[in-house]
């Protein structure tokens, strides 16, 4: 009743208080009987559930959150108060998890595609139909081809799961993550040969007297623990050092800013080893005891002086001896950050080899500052599909017998070559799990050359992205903020704090909505039809937690009523070298005939006229992942282009000028972005946020926003060690638009 | 008491967290900010390179410039002090600061949205909501109030709870002993410049003069804007025409008879 709607307002407003006029005859109604009651909000505080359990999936740090739920609504979400991790705080992004939630653009129904890949158009049809599809289609496949001729492309929590059933106990071997193939793997597989150490990002910058950052644009790349430990460091006094042809947000915090030539960061890293071994201002009791091969490494980076390094960086002498010196005096407290996202030019195994050879020359590994792995807890059971007897057969690694330094699964480049091909089998199935091939794999015309040659490809995600076009069934899953799927472990995040380790089972903040479902009911749904009904290892999500968990004692209710994270007390993760080797020379490595001491190996230069295509992170997003949410996109809608002043002079391009980037091979971005003109960056290249310019016009808040660096990486570079992509040779020149 | 907001941009790394967490506290839509962080440079300033960050939000300035601006009709309100008890009586139109702690405070009931004091604010920290118009209204103005809701139960504004950074200190400005008032102490600023001096209490602190320099150079407001509160009255006079006339329509002569003696009668009434 129009009535209701506007009294109290009425009474409230009304210029005439006619409190004592009988309602009924004060009929006052505004002209067009809109009169709204304002609505202030009255706080996330008032009215309001805390649910906990939440871990967050905004990005794969996964943060322990609580939710504000009012009426079953979720309003907002915070940091878990009983974190010991990131505590009560948030990211952006962590923040951003609300309106990601309720993206009207989100998937809803199973929907089939009764258009064309690449140019989808959507049929809803039940979930009944959609598995059944999925298990025949794939059951086909296998029946013809045989197991390997699936290639399976999963991302995040959410994909563990299907990723164990394909892989062990329909048994291809052809998997490949992008957090390997397209991030960290090389990173990780070079500290394993070296130090035998799988090194995360556990440098204990917290403790450290040197922060010591090759190309990490902490700041701008935003873990909220990582963070904390890195401000903590900086407040305790530590001195940043940062190697960035980019005047990044670690940058500008840096004690020494490095603006390095892109692509050489190996030679100065082995001219500073080759000048603290000659002038013995290493950890020489460390290296005699726990070294190995030194003697070979020592002779072999001996070309690598200052000057040689100095010319090839383009950096000065003095700098690099200033760096070197500030290592040596404060050895071995200095945290030589591993990076995370390390593929950057094909070469990427030897610049990490140098890293963890660097971290091994001042001794700093286990000690304050140094690498340092926190001691989590242990016990949490893995459930797991169990693996088949054939499973790995056709191993397209092994078959060419490359790549032998290579993380776990299939170098994507090998999958993607054989599928087009169809050398040395067919490959002609796909499962894309919570994956965006085209903006996370560079050669995109090679991915749709690869997924139009397939007889089936299944999707299964939380949002239509610019790969779910190319699926011919695409599955509405639930978000990490609708399902119990992980089971989140660590300890606190500064080690001069008391030892504490804590569990966090993720739990489902709200009830999922639409038809969503998880991925482990999906999964098993898909093996049911595929025949291996027997093979499931658990019946639901919550049996999956509660398998798990079993293995140390505890339920979800029990850490329910804990506040959503079990906290237990830890142990002090400093120390434990006893059996610590650091492999300077690599005999593992010289075996496959790899350069087996870190070797520099230059990359092409720009060609004329034309810059390197450089690409990072904007703190408000996780990749393409977040780009659709929208508080995330009004508060960074574009991705200008970063152009150093003196450039733009020269090519006559003003701040603000709108344009499109060409690269070397002709490829012309398909969107426009503008300039912003900054003497923060060399001349020799250009920056993006990497994530924008997505094509899909489901994604309406996104869709033709910014520049999609991927789009024009077409000139693809394979690290040999480790077989992951390389992504920063490519060029691109700037023509204005209009 | 007088409420203030420090940001140690030494500290602060630009993850813009604080913008997001109040756009959930307080369901602030999509297209309006009640905070922002604009991110500043690289660029050269004379202490060298500078990329740094301006978290922004209402100052809850000293004398500030949005609050005699608004046309709307006065009306007595009696604040009271948290801590002490305290009252105060004071006539205020739809926005007024606080006596008691210094914030500034919006009526949203009697806010008619004519955007005088958006338009007042140097620092540009009101927003119009025109989702929000309506017959009597066209739209209502909004901000940031120092989450003093939050504040009211114990909490921290939404922005320094999230942000993880511990870059954003809030507290009493008039207590020396406060970590806030120790940064003013410190050296932390204001954004101003020789024609806007209304006492902002949001405040900022950065060690490195680059940054400082960018900062105020890129976000201290040079003038202060010029409103026109002729036309901020005529639109109040215009909408409570409006009003009256609608009203008028509906209760007929006799009905606006009585209206007129309410209306003449208000002052004294409640």
């Amino acid at each position: 009743m129009a009535m209701n709607l506007t009294r109290r307002n009425f009474l409230k407003t009304a210029s005439i208080a006619a409190a004592s006029v009988p309602l009924s005859k004060v009929a006052a109604r505004a002209e067009s009987g809109v009169v709204k009651t304002p609505q202030v909000a009255p706080g996330s505080f008032k009215n309001t559930k805390t649910v906990v359990g939440g871990v967050c999936e905004m990005c794969f740090w996964r943060c322990q959150l609580v939710g504000k739920v009012r009426d079953g609504r979720l309003l907002k979400l915070e940091g878990n108060p009983k974190s010991i991790d990131n505590g009560v705080s948030l990211c952006a992004r962590g923040n951003g998890g609300v309106a990601m939630l309720y993206d009207p653009d989100r998937l809803k129904y199973p929907l089939k595609n009764v258009g064309k890949r690449g140019e989808p158009k959507w049929e809803r049809i039940s979930w009944d139909e959609a598995l059944d599809i999925c298990g025949k289609k794939l059951k086909e496949i296998v029946d013809k081809h045989g197991a390997k001729s699936l290639a399976i492309f999963p991302h995040g929590s959410t994909a563990r799961y299907p990723m164990d059933f394909f892989e062990r106990t329909v048994g291809t071997p052809n998997v490949s993550e992008p957090s390997f193939f397209q991030c960290r793997g090389v990173r990780d597989m070079a500290y394993i040969t070296t130090l035998e150490i799988a090194p995360d990002e556990d440098v204990d910058m917290a403790n450290a007297k040197v922060i010591f950052l090759v190309g990490s644009h902490l700041g701008e790349n935003i873990h909220v623990s990582h963070i904390k430990g890195y401000l903590k460091g900086l407040e305790r006094g530590a001195k940043l050092v940062v190697l960035d042809p980019r005047f990044s947000a670690a940058a500008s915090k840096a004690h020494i800013w490095v603006p390095i030539r892109p692509g050489t960061d190996t030679a100065m890293l082995l001219a500073i080893m080759n000048y603290l071994i000659e002038n013995e201002k290493y950890a020489v009791d460390f290296v005699e005891e726990h070294g190995e091969g030194f003697d070979e490494f020592a002779e072999g980076i001996k070309e690598w002086t200052l000057e040689r390094a100095a010319a090839e960086c383009d950096v000065p002498v003095a700098q690099i001896k200033q760096v070197a010196d500030l290592l040596a005096e404060n050895m071995p407290n200095v945290a030589i950050h591993p990076g995370r996202h390390v593929t950057w030019y094909g070469n990427d195994f030897q610049r990490e080899r140098a890293l963890a050879c660097l971290t091994g020359l001042l001794g700093a590994v286990g000690v304050q500052g140094g690498l340092v792995k926190p001691k989590g807890p242990k016990g949490l059971k893995r459930i797991n599909w169990p693996k088949a007897e054939t499973a790995g057969e056709g191993d397209l690694r092994r078959m060419q017998d490359v790549h032998h330094f290579h993380p776990p699964g299939c170098p994507t480049e090998l999958i993607r070559e054989a599928a087009i091909s169809g050398d040395p089998y067919p490959i002609k199935g796909c499962v894309i799990w919570g994956q965006n091939m085209i903006q996370t794999i560079p050669g995109q015309d090679r991915t749709i050359k690869m997924l139009e040659q397939m007889d089936f490809v299944l999707c299964t995600d939380i949002m239509p992205t610019d790969i779910t076009m190319y699926a011919d069934i695409l599955l509405p899953d639930c978000s990490y903020l609708e399902k119990y799927d992980f089971i989140k472990t660590g300890t606190q995040w500064d080690f001069s704090d008391e030892h504490q380790q804590y569990i966090a089972p993720r739990m489902a903040l709200v009830e999922p909505g639409f038809e969503r479902k998880d991925s482990i009911w999906i999964v098993n749904e898909i093996a049911k039809r595929m025949g291996y009904g027997d093979k499931i290892p658990v019946v639901s999500q919550e049996e999956m937690m509660a398998q798990s968990l079993e293995g140390v004692g505890l339920t979800l209710d029990k850490i329910r009523e804990e506040g959503g994270i079990h906290i237990q007390p830890g142990e002090d993760p400093y120390g434990n070298n006893e059996d610590l080797l650091v492999y300077f020379f690599s005999e593992e490595m010289d075996d496959y005939d790899y350069p087996a001491i870190p070797t520099y190996i230059p990359v092409e230069p720009p060609p004329a006229g034309y810059m390197r295509l450089l690409y990072g992170r904007t703190p408000l997003h996780t990749f393409n992942r977040s780009i659709n949410n929208p508080w995330l996109i009004h508060e960074a809608p574009i991705n200008p282009v970063w152009v150093n002043d003196k450039v733009a002079v020269r090519l006559g391009l003003k701040h603000g000028d709108t344009v499109r980037l060409v690269n070397q091979d002709g490829v012309e971005s398909r969107t426009t972005t503008t300039v912003k003109v900054t003497p923060g960056i060399r001349e020799d290249a250009v920056y993006l946020y990497h994530g924008y310019g997505t094509r899909n016009k489901e994604m309406t808040f996104s869709v033709d926003k910014g520049v999609d660096d991927t789009s024009l990486i077409t000139k693809i570079a394979i690290d040999p060690e480790s077989g992951a992509h390389g992504m920063r040779n490519n060029f691109v020149k700037l023509v204005k638009v209009g | 008491m007088r409420y203030g907001m420090v940001i140690d941009i030494d500290r602060c790394v630009g993850c813009h967290a604080c913008v997001i967490s109040c756009k959930a506290e307080w369901e602030v839509p999509t297209q309006y900010d009640r905070n922002w962080v604009h991110r500043l440079g690289p660029a050269q300033t004379s202490h060298g390179l500078s990329y740094t960050y301006y978290p922004g939000l209402c100052n809850h300035c000293e004398t500030p410039p949005c609050v005699p601006v608004c046309p709307v009709e006065k009306v007595r309100m009696t604040m009271q002090d948290a801590k002490t008890g305290e009252t105060k009586t004071l006539e205020v139109a739809a926005t007024w600061k606080d006596p008691f702690n210094g914030t500034v405070q919006i009526d949203y009931e009697r806010c008619i949205g004519c955007g005088a004091c958006r338009d007042a604010c140097p620092y540009h920290a009101r927003y119009i909501n025109t989702e929000l118009a309506d017959d009597n209204c066209l739209g209502k103005a909004d901000k940031c109030t120092y989450c003093m809701p939050r504040v009211a139960e114990g909490l921290e504004p939404a922005c320094v709870q999230t942000c993880l950074a511990r870059a954003r200190i809030f507290g009493d400005l008039d207590d020396p002993q406060s970590e806030a008032s120790q940064y003013v102490e410190k050296g932390a600023v204001g954004l101003t410049s020789p024609a806007v001096q209304i006492g902002p209490n949001g405040l900022y602190y950065g060690s490195k003069k680059a940054d400082m320099e960018l900062l105020m150079k890129s976000s201290a407001p040079k003038e202060m804007p010029q409103v026109s509160t002729r036309r901020a009255a005529l639109e109040a006079m215009r909408l409570a025409a409006k009003k009256q006339m609608n009203e008028v329509g509906v209760l007929g002569l006799a009905g606006a008879l009585i209206a007129k003696t309410f209306s003449s009668g208000r002052e004294e009434g409640k």
